[in-house]
């Protein structure tokens, strides 16, 4: 279907020029889907932008892209638009933005029928409706006439995919389809594409980042590092025991829920300005030797194997230690808190409710529905749920950027805002007390002024706190000495710094003031898998620190596995369960718990891990809290008591849970595995 | 059923604006040094005699006085009395806002479509010769004076090819027009008057070139950043990605995307044409609301100013209004 042949291309603008691709060969067939893997600035988009032929301008391509025998870098203006669509489709990256912001999403959909597959409006109109429910939405008729801001990501991303299969594409291509979304619906969304290979025998080109994430659904998967295919082979093979030290390093850098320590890789991706040759990877690389930063390794198929092929001298043969259990006892955070609760609590929250009142008239969203939660010096604790369950609603209350609706919060025992019925500081001693907590944001770049430099920008807190420029400096070279960085960083500005780099200013600018407090808040969910395990480590290392508690808000159960001691999951606004973070993640209890357990991705999976197993029926937008147990429209063990009855934290074990049928669930998983 | 809600309320909003700037209007105006009945006496009047003149227009009375008397009158729909020309101010006026508003109506109609035709064109050839020739006309047109460019436009067009009217009124009074809204080409169409049709059109082509060549820039250059701006939009690449006709890429993807930012600058441009009617109609000699207005204001001509500011803020607010309205129907995101 697809055929990849040699395909360079450089940039080449004034003043800089870029090796984008070097000599990429790969292909895809019929009913296969194959993984493109790497980080960013390795080639991926471009790869699939040759496919359509949107290469950027000044960009100069050698080499053949065959689609179905034909050379897209060859075709004229006819022939490419009608391979475009036709030929290959591409659902884009971030779908919200690639969705016609004044166009119903139906007429979009119509758009592609009728150009595409020659059909007439009122049949279009109908096919589009059926389009809709074939990727899973739910009142389908009602959304066409949807405009995409009233879309939430996952419904987008599912928009976007019937946009694209509705070209009625030989190959189709999705460029970081699940990147922003969280794991239920990652899975869910991937499962489209296996979907699309399986019944109507299309080619899938999956683009990635997070190799384990996506390797589930591949059939093959090709791993590109500078513009360089270093590996390809049979996913579950690469997958198991990758042979390229940076597949290695990328298997490395994503976190388990199995609970394996990651290993962050020094360096970043080299900027290419012509075809390398050398190995690309060699500067970070364990098993470098002279040859491999003198020639370019050729890509040879592994020995023994069909189709599996890598470009190193050095093909690493061992499985990753991926099954190994995590090495004992080394929950990096807060070793400090083995005994009980100490007395000075850092953070109180006490039956906290936040409702988001609509503008006009009565009504509002139940953003959280009652949280009591009570956190020690030296302590971190790990929120994780669904997009729309609360999180960050959480994090705005601890910081005092919302106020509860009823309940307390307190930082360090005083109150940051008006709470009913309590006493709050004000002026200079509120902005003293605000000082005390401090948040990391989840997109590094955003969360820093464009117009300040890197060095005012971290300064900002102790300035407001009236230290002295001396004093300032000081703190700020030691807190930057702590994040790795050179000083050299503090003249420039937000838009010079790569993500990484901007996330450890984004902690040095919390950490510079010395708080009780630092919330962090979707920290590495924007970043590259190689630069979050970097910043993994020294979160995890910040959060250490025996003097000062940590709140890690994640939809990705795998980062808070890492260092947090304890874990709450929130729900629809409550808690539905909490504990000790290896008693939760290990013996989860809560359906809810088992399902994000379940759909998360899983190195070396072996499928139907233990303990996981529940499927939820619905989607989270679709589900409303009712008057009983929030989860009871999506349970699969549901009953008219879980219905009625409102669910209470109980304690099981170590955890506690807030579902009555903890004990019998064990049983009823089993039988639905045999009934499903 | 949300946009009438928003228009009712939005039209309410509106009394409390007008109430304001018939305040303001009516103090700025004295705070102006110049006597109007000085004006209308001529040099050897007395000053018993500019007295008995006050008297008469009732400026003898306090401020308060005569604020409330002329806010009475306008609740009643009487503007007052001219002092310069004796007549009612609301029968002059609606003698004078028909021409004037057919003359700014159609030049901004024609400028936006202009504007939108061109600078979309434009944006997809930008940085060729043919974008870069379109925003020097453009800009060179918005640098000229407008009455320099009447001027040039009568000599051109009348003096030496000959094929407009001269600069002499808004129709051939040869063709017995009946006067019904004071806007001759609408009039010339409601009485079906054949010839009164052609020589209304063939009068107001150089007037309206004139406006049009003067408030075409900036609009076109808002529509030629904005349809740039969709065209290099993810959504736009997604569009054509997807393979979808030329045809179909630009009236559902571009056209309405790029309009939608347009309707508060028009807004502000048909402002702008209403002062720069001013010029224009001189040249012309149109009789319009513009000339009116400027002499109630050189003359201290009380009552007019006011009217006239009054419904100069009418028409912004209105037009805002419009505009406001447009803006929501074109982007679904604009809740009203």
């Amino acid at each position: 279907m697809l055929s990849i042949e040699n395909l360079s291309v450089a940039i080449r603008r004034p003043g800089r020029q870029v090796a984008a691709l070097s000599d990429v060969s790969f292909a895809v067939r019929p009913g296969e889907v194959v993984g493109l893997v790497g980080e960013s600035g390795g080639g991926k988009s471009m790869v699939a932008r040759a496919v359509v032929g949107l290469l950027p301008g000044g960009s100069h391509a050698t080499g053949r892209v065959l689609v179905e025998g034909a050379d897209v870098l060859r075709m004229d203006d006819a022939a490419l638009a009608a391979h475009r669509g036709r030929g290959a489709a591409i659902c884009f990256q971030n779908p919200r933005g690639a969705l016609s912001p004044t166009r119903t999403i139906g007429r979009q959909l119509v758009d592609r029928l009728t150009t595409h597959q020659e059909m007439s409006g009122d049949r279009a109109r109908e096919a589009a409706r059926e389009l809709f429910e074939a990727v899973g939405i739910r009142s389908a008729q009602r959304r066409l006439d949807a405009y995409a801001h009233e879309l939430s990501g996952g419904m987008a991303q599912r928009v976007m995919i019937s946009l694209a299969t509705g070209c009625a594409p030989g190959l189709l291509i999705a460029d970081e389809p699940t990147t922003g979304l969280d794991v239920t619906l990652t899975r869910e969304i991937l499962r489209q594409f296996r979907h699309a290979a399986d019944t109507d025998e299309r080619a899938v080109l999956l683009i990635s980042h997070d190799l384990a994430s996506i390797a589930e659904v591949c059939d093959r998967v090709v791993v590109l590092y500078a513009g360089t295919v270093v590996e390809s082979g049979p996913a579950a093979q690469v997958l198991r025991e990758p042979a390229h030290p940076y597949t290695r390093a990328l298997l490395r850098s994503v976190p388990d829920v199995g609970g394996r320590p990651v290993v962050a890789t020094p360096g970043t991706m080299p900027l290419l300005t012509r075809a390398p040759e050398n190995c690309p990877f060699v500067a970070r690389c364990a098993h470098a030797d002279d040859t491999c930063a003198s020639r370019r390794p050729p890509t040879e198929p592994l020995a023994g194997t069909g189709d599996w092929s890598l470009a190193c001298f050095h093909p690493q043969t061992r499985p990753l230690d991926a099954g190994t259990p995590p090495t004992p006892a080394t929950p990096v955070g807060g070793a400090a808190v083995a005994g009980p609760v100490p007395q000075r609590a850092v953070l109180e929250i006490e039956d906290a409710h936040v409702v988001y009142r609509s503008r006009f008239g009565s009504g509002g969203h139940h953003a959280l529905r009652g949280v009591t939660l009570r956190l020690g010096p030296g302590e971190t604790l790990g929120v994780v749920g669904e997009s729309g369950c609360g999180k960050s609603t959480l994090a705005k209350l601890v910081m005092g950027l919302v106020a509860p609706t009823s309940g307390t919060v307190s930082v360090a025992g005083q109150a940051l805002v008006k709470q009913p019925g309590r006493p709050r500081p004000r002026g200079r001693a509120l902005r003293r007390a605000r000082t005390r907590a401090q948040l990391v944001f989840q997109d590094p770049i955003g969360s820093l002024s464009p117009r300040r430099t890197v060095g005012d920008s971290i300064a900002e807190p102790l300035r407001a706190a009236g230290l002295s420029a001396a004093e300032r400096d000081a703190r700020v070279a030691a807190v930057l000495d702590r994040m790795e960085l050179d000083r050299a960083i503090l003249r420039r500005y937000p838009h010079e710094l790569s993500g990484g780099q901007a996330q450890r200013i984004g902690i040095a600018r919390a950490l510079v003031g010395e708080p009780d407090l630092i919330v962090f808040d979707e920290p590495t969910s924007a970043l590259d898998v190689t630069v979050q395990a970097q910043i993994l480590d020294v979160i995890a290392d910040v959060a250490a620190d025996a003097d000062r508690a940590s709140v890690f808000i994640s939809h990705d159960l795998a980062t808070v596995r890492g260092f947090a001691d304890r874990v709450v999951v929130l729900y629809l606004g409550r808690v539905v369960e909490e504990g000790p973070v290896d008693v939760v993640f290990d013996t989860p209890r809560h359906p809810y718990t088992r399902a994000l357990l379940g759909s998360a991705p899983r190195l070396g999976a072996t499928a139907g891990s233990e303990g996981a197993g529940v499927e939820l029926v619905k989607d989270l937008e679709e589900a409303d809290a009712a008057a009983g147990c929030p989860l009871a429209a999506r349970c699969p063990f549901v009953t008219d008591r879980c219905r009625s009855e409102r669910q209470e934290l109980q304690s099981y074990g170590e955890s506690r849970a807030a579902c009555w049928r903890v004990p019998e669930l064990p049983a009823l998983i089993g039988r639905q595995a045999v009934t499903p | 059923m949300r946009i009438f809600r928003f228009v009712i309320r939005r039209l309410l909003q509106l009394i409390p604006v007008l109430l304001g700037v018939v305040l303001l209007a009516f103090l700025l105006v004295r705070v102006l040094p110049g006597d109007p009945v000085r004006s209308i006496l001529g040099p050897n009047a007395t000053e018993e005699d500019a007295a008995a003149a006050r008297a008469r227009f009732g400026l003898d009375r306090s401020l308060w006085q005569q604020f409330l008397d002329y806010l009475g009158g306008l609740l009643t729909g009487d503007f007052g009395t001219s002092i310069q020309s004796g007549s009612s101010v609301g029968s002059e006026m609606a003698l004078r806002v028909g021409p004037t508003l057919e003359l700014v109506v159609i030049s901004v109609t024609i400028a936006l479509v202009v504007a939108t035709t061109l600078g979309i064109w434009s944006a997809k050839r930008a940085n060729r010769v043919g974008d870069h020739s379109v925003r020097m006309f453009a800009l060179a047109g918005n640098s000229v004076p407008e009455f320099w460019l009447g001027l040039v436009l009568v000599l051109v067009g009348y003096s030496i090819l000959g094929w407009f009217p001269a600069p002499n009124g808004r129709v051939d009074p040869d063709t017995n027009l009946t006067p019904l809204t004071g806007a001759d080409l609408v009039d010339a169409v409601l009485t079906a008057n054949g010839p009164a049709i052609a020589s209304a059109t063939a009068y107001l082509v150089l007037p309206v070139l004139t406006l049009v060549v003067g408030v075409v820039a900036p609009l076109l250059r808002s529509v030629r950043a904005s349809a740039l701006e969709v065209l290099h939009s993810e959504s736009y690449a997604a569009a054509k990605a997807h393979g979808l006709r030329d045809r179909t890429l630009h009236r559902g993807y571009l056209l309405r995307a790029t309009l939608v930012r347009l309707p508060s600058l028009a807004a502000l441009v048909f402002g702008t044409a209403i002062g720069s009617t001013v010029l224009v109609e001189y040249v012309y000699s149109w009789q319009g609301f513009g000339q009116w207005a400027l002499r109630g204001l050189l003359y201290r001509d009380y009552p007019v100013v006011q009217a006239s500011v009054l419904l100069i803020a009418l028409c912004y607010v209105l037009v805002f209004l419009i505009a406001d309205v447009v803006h929501a129907i074109l982007d679904p995101r604009v809740r009203l």
